[in-house]
């Protein structure tokens, strides 16, 4: 509630101080942050001259009114936010009462996969490499790192190493590496020994991990994800070290008389990672509402009563680790094999990281939210790398994750597409009631 | 042994190392200590103060090559330029990243990806503002072999580092055994709920204890790219194996966060020494994985307050 | 709870979806002029740790199509070309989608790029499916001429012939008898570093080999600069006469300082990462003179045409060449010779045929590709650093006799 000025002395100290005022100020300072953000750069032998090119010329005022602008809707959505509500809910009655029904929910996804079979057929052949090389894959790794942090509430900031298991495992069996396998497979056979490799990896990573304490585990992880690029690095003679590994061949499917082999180009692949995703989501809901959805629903909103109810947590962490890890491990032979090329470059800490701000945007522990996410901000900088708009520079895309992801947690920490049950157990946490996450043995806010 | 040979000149060079991940580590410690919180974006905080000391000393030495007393009077300026630069970021992260979250009593995984957020903005930002390639640090002071030890060469930049974290690490312990702002981080170290009973103001005892570290860190950042340069990604290998340090040493614990440090840079060059440069990394998130499974309160025990 | 997730989603998703069903009507088609426009792209890293390396090689590559329209390099020619520049990032996993971008640009009929390696092991196939010609002016991964790509050339040599010729200097030159080797765990200096290893080893010379991550300062490497002090006391302990460094310009000189400051005494050779001006800035005059640096290019600061080029790039870019810059001008006008060559109707297979018998004069080298895309003629030359300033010493051939 806004204080009401009164006359005075202190009144002007009041008025600072009150909400108003005071969300007019971050208004305004945040819009000259953004400015600063799509003005232009500086450089080592002019670093103010980012900051002099961004806020000393008109277009700073440009983003001053916006961010009053900004300040006067949310401070009257006080006022508005009862029409809005009662708006929204007349439109969204009718589809509501629909989606209710389930045959109708049938159709809606029957809809929406003719249509994911459909469009791709019409983009050009640039748009269709980026649905399957930046957008598909990480869609993949999105729905597998929402298991970790969405369903059991961990911090994995190593994911990429099971990505990366699955990719050399791919070049492993295929007989790309340096070692040699027992015997040579056809990488679209290989395809369940990656997804097995990383899984495997992901319960050697968390049996002696998942003790630890939240942050803990997150350093670990992130150490693990530097760790792994070192490795693959420094092993030449097991992974064809910094130079990579060329000549992973292509998927080929020879089954009796059914004969395919999937070239160069994107879209066959497409069609295999559509498989792939739609069992993926498949697998993950009914995984959800089972029984280990459950249990990983408990550890997440009070482990210590999850462990006095009897639940082995250790064993449901690792579990989540383990199926999270499986897409990565497909995504990662997918890749390997429709490139023919991977090196120790391509597995950063950067993109663990970038995954992490996908699953987070669309909505940790939903299904939707992490495909929707990922789809989202994988697509737009493609896009404004075609039609650049508004001052982005592509080098700079992180700084705008990194600012999203603060605002996220501020504002919209279940994301943009919450589940229903994460959602509410944020709420309860924030009054005191559990905790959402896995992070600490013992519960409790934070100071 | 594997390292016998070159035994001093290894430690040496791992001390003065490790003198710099103890400044950092004592960030990391002293935040832990009050919020049982990593402050993941402590690395952006050593990183700001690289950039502090390096725009002030390029504004006042420019191309010239100081000696003797005016050596000392630049390297505290130095220092002071890194210190501030990183207290500014400290709090400035605090307030934005850490403080609405508190408010909102929001879950721990809330308060790391902030951070995480927070750390990736700010050093791409100094990236897009700064230029994204190195800058080296006019040098306040002629670097050459001060004395040898046992055949290990000590060199000034050593000593530099030597007296000024002493000092600092003087300060600190002053501060936090006789300040009012000290009494305050450890009666909410040790019971946050108690402490502002007894009327501490923990909003402002949690914000100055940001800035302490940011003191810290920031000119910790100056110190190691005194030798290094100064560049926007310096923060994260060192920061991490900072942090592996603290946790050595103790999370929460002063004197830890000092001990494994040193412990931490010593290590790390032995082990190199019997393995490869290229595994030095490795070999660091070795120890702290080790450390973890095996006596995860670290060598001096932990020192945390217990906040329900 | 079930109505906010259909605001936000409506919210969110009508426009995209306005947007995103909009978007295959990019048309990219050539406008209607009196003279054909063809357009020459270059790919290579743009953004990120290695874009210094990128920009060195683009801006060289505009100024040869900028010299070419003008009429300047080739004359009158019967069409105007067109640049376009397309970042990678030096990432294999990139590059297959910066490579798309310019395949189905239906104007590009050639390709100054991938800038490197393991982009161009990445791209390759697909810029080989769609016969689009790729004439790379610093990929030199030796395993890239081996897989069967007809439409791949590059202007340099690769890593197997700058190693062993380097093995070969320091032996006979230099007459070490034992060889401290270092590599940066890039792509580049660990192949360049095996051929010098193994040619050093075959003629009797003692190598000890070490890999040093590449520090985050100078490419975002996982490495920092603390590594050095323990590896310069090792290598100073270990009495080598000459340490041989296979990396990027700004290790180098990291490594060089902590090398002089322990006190040791013996020689310092690097490869053709480290031609360049900023070594001796980093490194500082004291430290980086006598320093031998190896390159399979010829000295461009001496011939006429040479400073020229060093001008007019400076005046287009506002920064001097570095390294690769000569190679990638030299490498657009062989596409532009080619070009001219066939005449108004230029095609990306016309121009593949072409550049594989193509004879070029260029201003780093006679531009000829051997059968498998290589260059013909592998001369590798030695530079010193000399009272601050890289002077060339001579070809290794005549050097190490």
């Amino acid at each position: 509630m806004s204080a009401v000025p009164q006359q005075g002395p202190g009144s002007a100290a009041r008025l600072w101080r009150s909400t108003d005022a005071r969300r007019l100020f971050s208004c305004v300072v945040g819009a000259l942050v953004v400015a600063v953000i799509t003005g232009p750069s500086g450089s080592s032998s002019s670093p103010t001259s980012g900051f002099t090119g961004s806020l000393f010329r008109p277009r700073a005022l440009v983003f001053v009114a916006l961010g009053v602008a900004l300040w006067a809707v949310m401070t009257s959505r006080r006022r508005f936010g009862d029409l809005i509500r009662r708006a929204n809910d007349r439109v969204v009655a009718a589809p509501r009462q629909l989606l209710a029904n389930r045959w109708y929910r049938y159709v809606v996804y029957l809809a929406a996969f003719a249509f994911a079979i459909w469009y791709p057929t019409i983009l050009s052949g640039y748009w269709q490499e980026v649905l399957v090389d930046q957008i598909g894959v990480f869609v993949l790794l999105a729905l597998g790192l929402n298991v970790v942090v969405g369903y059991a509430g961990l911090l994995d900031l190593g994911y990429i190493a099971f990505y990366a298991i699955g990719a050399y495992s791919a070049a492993y069996w295929t007989g790309a590496l340096p070692i040699h396998p027992p015997m040579h497979l056809n990488p679209f056979w290989a395809i369940p020994f990656a997804v097995l490799a990383a899984m495997l990896a992901g319960v050697v990573l968390g049996a002696p991990t998942l003790r630890l304490r939240g942050d803990y585990l997150a350093i670990v992880t992130l150490g693990f994800g530097e760790i792994i690029q070192i490795v693959a690095t420094n092993l030449t003679g097991v992974t064809g070290g910094a130079q990579g590994v060329i000549g992973i061949p292509h998927f080929s499917l020879h089954a009796g008389s059914l004969k395919y082999v999937w070239h160069v180009k994107a879209l066959p692949y497409y069609y295999l990672l559509l498989v792939f995703v739609v069992i993926a989501l498949a697998a993950f809901r009914s995984l959800e509402r089972s029984r280990v959805g459950r249990c990983w629903a408990a550890i997440r909103e009070d482990e210590v009563a999850a462990e006095a109810s009897g639940i082995n947590v250790l064993k449901y962490k690792v579990m989540a680790f383990s199926i999270g890890a499986s897409t990565s491990g497909f995504a990662g032979i997918l890749t390997a094999s429709k490139i023919g090329f991977i090196e120790p470059g391509d597995f950063t800490v950067q993109l663990s990281i970038l995954i992490l701000v996908l699953v987070v945007f669309g909505g940790m522990g939903s299904l939707l939210g992490a495909v929707l996410g990922a789809a989202v901000l994988q697509w737009l900088p493609q896009l404004l790398r075609v039609h650049p708009l508004f001052g982005f520079q592509p080098p700079d895309l992180f700084i705008y994750l990194g600012a999203l992801l603060v605002v996220m947690m501020i504002f919209r920490p279940a994301g943009i597409v919450p589940s229903r049950r994460r959602r509410s157990e944020i709420g309860l946490a924030e009054h005191g009631v559990g905790t959402a996450d896995a992070m600490s043995a013992a519960g409790g806010p934070v100071a | 042994m594997c390292f016998t040979q070159n035994f001093w000149n290894l430690f040496i060079s791992g001390i003065a190392n490790g003198l710099v991940y103890a400044l950092i580590a004592l960030g990391y410690t002293l935040v832990y200590g009050v919020l049982q919180l990593i402050n993941f974006a402590h690395s952006e905080v050593f990183m700001s103060g690289g950039f502090g000391g390096y725009f002030i000393l390029n504004a006042v030495i420019g191309s010239s090559q100081p000696s003797g007393l005016a050596s000392v009077g630049f390297v505290v300026l130095g220092i002071l330029g890194g210190a501030v630069a990183g207290g500014v970021v400290a709090f400035l992260l605090e307030r934005v990243a850490y403080r609405p979250l508190r408010r909102r009593n929001a879950p721990r995984l809330a308060f790391l990806i902030s951070a995480i957020g927070a750390s990736y903005f700010m050093y791409n930002l100094a990236g897009k503002e700064f230029g994204r390639d190195a800058v080296s640090i006019p040098s306040p002071f002629t670097n050459g072999t001060v004395f040898t030890v046992f055949g290990a060469q000590v060199q000034t930049y050593y000593i530099v580092i030597a007296v000024a974290t002493l000092v600092m690490l003087v300060l600190l312990d002053r501060v936090v055994a006789g300040t009012r702002l000290g009494k305050g981080i450890r009666a909410v170290a040790q019971d946050s709920q108690t402490a502002s009973l007894m009327g501490v103001n923990i909003d402002r005892v949690i914000s100055q204890t940001f800035v302490l570290g940011g003191l810290l860190g920031g000119a910790a950042g100056f110190l190691f790219g005194l030798n290094a340069g100064v560049v926007y990604t310096m923060g994260f290998t060192p920061s991490l194996k900072a942090f592996t340090a603290a946790v050595l040493g103790g999370i929460g614990n002063i004197r830890g966060a000092v001990l494994g440090g040193l412990v931490l840079g010593v290590a790390e060059n032995l082990g190199v020494a019997c393995t490869q440069s290229s595994w030095r990394d490795v070999i660091a998130f070795g120890i702290l994985v080790l450390v973890l499974l095996i006596r995860p309160t670290g060598i001096l025990g932990e020192r945390l307050g217990r906040s329900a | 709870m079930h109505n906010k997730w259909f605001r936000f989603l409506l919210m969110l998703g009508t426009p995209f979806l306005a947007i995103a069903l909009v978007l295959p009507a990019t048309s990219t088609g050539a406008s209607a002029a009196s003279k054909p426009t063809y357009t020459i792209a270059y790919e290579g890293p743009l953004s990120g740790g290695n874009a210094q390396l990128g920009l060195n090689m683009e801006y060289a590559v505009e100024l040869a199509i900028n010299q070419a329209n003008a009429g300047k390099s080739f004359g009158t020619l019967p069409f105007q070309l067109k640049f376009v520049p397309e970042d990678d990032q030096g990432l294999a996993s990139v590059s297959p989608t910066a490579a798309q971008a310019l395949i189905t640009n239906p104007s590009v009929v050639a390709v100054v790029g991938p800038a490197f390696s393991g982009a161009t092991k990445a791209a390759e196939p697909a810029f080989n499916a769609a016969g689009l010609a790729t004439v790379s002016p610093s990929a030199t991964a030796p395993a890239l001429a081996t897989q069967g790509w007809n439409n791949f050339f590059r202007v340099v040599a690769d890593d197997n012939a700058q190693g062993p010729a380097d093995a070969l200097y320091v032996k006979k030159v230099l007459k070490a008898k034992k060889v401290y080797t270092l590599d940066d765990a890039s792509a580049y200096a660990s192949g360049l570093v095996s051929a010098f290893d193994a040619k050093a080893q075959s003629l009797g010379m003692k190598v000890k080999h070490q890999t040093v991550q590449g520090t985050t300062q100078c490419q975002e490497g996982t490495g920092d600069v603390s590594e050095y002090p323990p590896l310069a006391s090792e290598i100073k302990s270990s009495g080598d006469p000459v340490t041989f460094y296979a990396g990027y310009y700004c290790d180098f000189a990291l490594l060089a300082k902590a090398l002089r400051t322990q006190g040791y005494k013996g020689k310092l050779v690097s490869d053709d990462g480290s031609l360049d001006n900023h070594f001796i800035a980093e490194a500082g005059a004291r430290v980086a003179n006598s320093t031998l640096i190896s390159c399979a290019c010829a000295d461009e600061t001496k011939s006429a045409s040479a400073t020229s080029f060093a001008k007019q790039f400076k005046t287009l870019a506002h920064f001097s060449i570095g390294t690769y810059s000569a190679e990638a001008y030299d490498a657009t006008n062989t596409v532009i010779s080619v070009m001219k060559s066939i005449g108004a109707n230029v095609s990306r297979t016309a121009v593949v045929s072409g550049l594989r018998t193509v004879d070029y004069k260029g201003l780093t080298k006679t531009v000829k590709f051997q059968s498998n895309g290589d260059i013909s003629g592998t001369a590798v030359y030695i530079y010193q650093v000399k009272s601050g300033k890289i002077t060339v010493l001579g070809l290794v051939s005549k050097l190490a006799k």
